[in-house]
């Protein structure tokens, strides 16, 4: 479970990036956080992460507080990063190799990283292939795989869909869904509405550091989220 | 966890084109510049025993003493093995000096006399590949270590999991140094194989120590730059700026330190100019000169004989005046010329010593300073050999006047052409300096890359547990 309460950041240059956000993922859900570029979505995530301290208030993961016990607390998380190039020297096996051994898991087999690799849509024919003559998509699913792997039961996603080709985009929505069905808590920052629409349990738009809207999957049948969303962030501009 | 994270650091850096890269070129420079430092050594070794068979043979050559005496003996700096491997100041000093009854001894004939051209490019040894080629390697191993790896995103992935950020620099900071040592190790072994195997070329036990001591400096120096730059990498937020900061430092260090503490200490400790010194010893030589002519003719005035049959006898006695007379000339322009030379040599050295001082705040003078020593190829060496020339000077001059004077021929027939005797001369020794003294002279140039490697190394410790990883 992830939970923030009256989470705020403030930066060092007086920048509010983040503003009493109240919010809760249970197991088993996943949450979408949508917003402009600049509206606080990679923030909240770093704060769940312990990467910056909060100005006030409190990031939990499984009811760990994570400024006080990050250690601790990353053991239930894991992340996918907007940007990550891994290790370009590196083939795909020694990359997930390497990071899953970081996350404490010493006994997988390369068999598992096939499965893993597998999992996210990886083409077989890449794994032996150094990363750095991956295209971005390819780089985006070794990211995943490499949260796949952790298997904690809680994810951040920051922005995971935006270099995926549609099939490998449906790939990775049944992946999502399928870690959903077994019971983790996943939070993902998208400017992807309509494939969050598919799979989202709650999402939420984000603006100028402030939560504005909350809706669950129930409330949106029907609704044209698109709309919501630009409806959303004009109207508030007034 | 801390060894997954060393493993990662050293495969991922030897697996690079720049790893492949360098360490070719590192080889390469490391083993080509041993050979030719060796086979340098060994030319050296050849011209300096030619040089002392010439000396001989023409000493032996002279008709008579007193030629010999202007003439004066030749003596040979010997080349230093260590040498090939920090040629220090051997290049840029005199390799003979001439000691003769009239003129100080002084080293001339430099390799750069003879070839000025070599001196714009220094000597391409050990040492130099070490300060300039390798420590830019270090640099360009570190410079991204930390900042890099947060702009692949690579740093957050790491910090998601339950691992502890003085583990992450810690294992960073040793594979990163492992993956550095092993493109210097194996071509420095290899290099110490020629020296085994190099004919004609026998290290004394003595020296195999100093050598590992020199390399202990090359390991040492390297560290600073390998600490150094990866203090950079954690407090930097771009890769192109730590480079470019590193680089800034690496010249400061590499050049701008040791020639502006050259300035530095010619300005705020002035010495005269030699040509100064020169004309006080010769105006006191022409005041000895001047009165010699005088005092001669009033002694022979005052002694001529007033019969042929005291001419033998007067012939004796004045051979004793004249033995005397140039002796104690000589003698007197020799402590002329000895205490004007200590003194110039006082101001010159503190001048030296300030300037060196200044210049070993880098570690880059830290290194030529003790590769010097160690290897008996710095300033230090060369002060005491010239010491010991000026020092056999007065020796062999008071032979050879003493020579020259007892086998004086008036001409007259009395005293046959004697060939020149060399049996008795003094031989010129030199005692080179021991461990100990070379070893003590480092100290401070050991002292100081500790310490900045301490520094560097907590500074880049402190640095990174606070460092921003977005
Ligand atoms: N280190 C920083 N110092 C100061 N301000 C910052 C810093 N990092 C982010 N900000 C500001 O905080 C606000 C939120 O940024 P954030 O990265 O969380 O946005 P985002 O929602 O992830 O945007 P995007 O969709 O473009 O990824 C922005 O106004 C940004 O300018
Ligand atoms: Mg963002």
């Amino acid at each position: 479970m992830l939970e923030a309460i009256n989470l705020t950041k403030t930066y060092e240059d007086g920048q509010l990036a983040l503003d009493h956000l109240n919010l809760k993922v249970e197991p088993g859900e996943i949450f979408c956080m949508f917003g402009a570029n600049g509206a606080g979505k990679t923030t909240t995530i770093n704060l769940f992460l312990n990467f910056i301290p909060p100005t006030s208030g409190t990031a939990l993961i499984e009811g760990i507080d994570v400024a006080k016990e990050p250690l601790h607390s990353k053991e239930f998380v894991s992340f996918v990063s907007e940007n990550v190039t891994l290790y370009g020297n590196f083939t795909a096996y020694q990359n997930i190799d390497f990071f899953t051994k970081l996350a404490g898991k010493r006994n997988l087999t390369k068999a598992d990283y096939a499965r893993a690799l597998e999992s996210v849509g990886l083409q077989k024919d890449a794994f032996d292939l150094r990363t750095k003559t991956y295209s971005k998509g390819m780089r985006q699913k070794l990211g995943l795989a490499i949260a796949v792997i952790k298997g904690a039961p809680n994810i951040l996603l920051d922005e995971p869909t935006s270099g995926l080709d549609p099939k490998s985009g449906q790939e990775f929505l049944n992946l999502l869904i399928k870690m959903r069905d077994e019971g983790n808590s996943v939070f993902m920052s998208t400017h992807d509405i309509f494939r969050a629409k598919l799979i989202a349990d709650r999402v939420g738009f984000m603006k100028k550091g402030k939560l504005v809207m909350l809706k669950t999957r129930a409330d949106l049948e029907g609704e044209d989220l698109t709309e919501l969303y630009i409806q959303y962030m004009e109207e508030r501009e007034a | 966890m801390l060894k997954d994270i060393i493993k990662k650091e050293i495969v991922e850096t030897i697996t690079s084109a720049k790893f492949v890269f360098t360490f070719l070129l590192c080889a390469a420079l490391i083993l080509l510049s041993v050979y030719t430092g060796l086979s340098s050594y060994k030319a050296d070794q050849k011209e300096y025993s030619t040089a002392v068979g010439l000396n001989k043979r023409n000493l032996e050559s002279q008709a008579n003493y007193q030629s010999l005496a202007g003439l004066g003996t030749k003596i040979n700096r010997p080349p230093q093995v260590l040498g090939a491997i920090a040629s220090g100041v051997n290049e840029a000093v005199g390799r003979v000096a001439s000691v003769n009854v009239a003129y100080d001894p002084n080293l001339i004939d430099s390799k750069y006399e003879s070839n000025p051209v070599f001196s714009v490019f220094g000597a391409l040894d050990l040492t130099y590949i070490v300060k300039i080629v390798l420590s830019l390697f270090a640099i360009l191993f570190t410079y991204d270590a930390i900042v890099g790896e947060k702009e692949r995103g690579t740093l957050k992935l790491m910090l998601s999991n339950k691992i502890p950020r003085d583990k992450l620099i810690l294992g960073k900071v040793i594979g990163g140094f492992i993956s550095l040592l092993i493109p210097l190790i194996i071509p420095l072994i290899l290099s110490l194989l020629i020296i085994m195997v190099y004919p004609g070329i026998a290290l004394a036990g003595a020296d195999w120590i100093r050598l590992l001591l020199m390399f202990v400096m090359f390991f040492l120096y390297l560290s600073v730059f390998f600490t150094l730059g990866i203090l950079v990498s954690s407090r930097t937020n771009k890769s192109s700026t730590s480079f470019l900061v590193l680089l800034f430092i690496w010249v400061t260090f590499v050049t701008v330190i040791p020639k502006l503490s050259i300035v530095l200490a010619a300005r705020l400790n002035p010495i005269p100019s030699v040509h100064e010194i020169t004309a006080k010893k010769d105006a006191f030589l022409q005041q000895i000169q001047g009165g010699a002519q005088k005092k001669v003719m009033d002694w022979i005035k005052e002694n001529t004989p007033k019969t042929k049959e005291d001419q033998a006898t007067f012939q004796d006695k004045m051979k004793k005046f004249l033995e005397d007379y140039q002796q104690d000339a000589t003698s007197q322009i020799d402590a002329n010329n000895a205490a004007l030379e200590r003194d110039y040599q006082l101001k010159k050295n503190s001048q030296v010593r300030l300037a060196v001082n200044m210049s070993r705040i880098s570690p880059a003078s830290a290194l030529t300073f003790s590769t010097m020593s160690l290897a008996r190829t710095g300033l230090d060496e060369h002060e005491r050999f010239l010491a010991s020339i000026r020092a056999y000077k007065p020796v062999w001059t008071k032979w050879a006047n003493a020579k020259m004077m007892r086998n004086l021929n008036f001409g007259l027939g009395t005293t046959p052409e004697t060939k020149v005797v060399l049996d008795d001369m003094p031989q010129h020794t030199f005692e080179p300096e021991t461990l100990g003294p070379s070893l003590a002279r480092t100290i401070p140039d050991f002292g100081l890359m500790v310490f900045l490697i301490i520094i560097f190394f907590a500074g880049a410790y402190a640095s990174f547990l606070k460092y921003d990883v977005r």
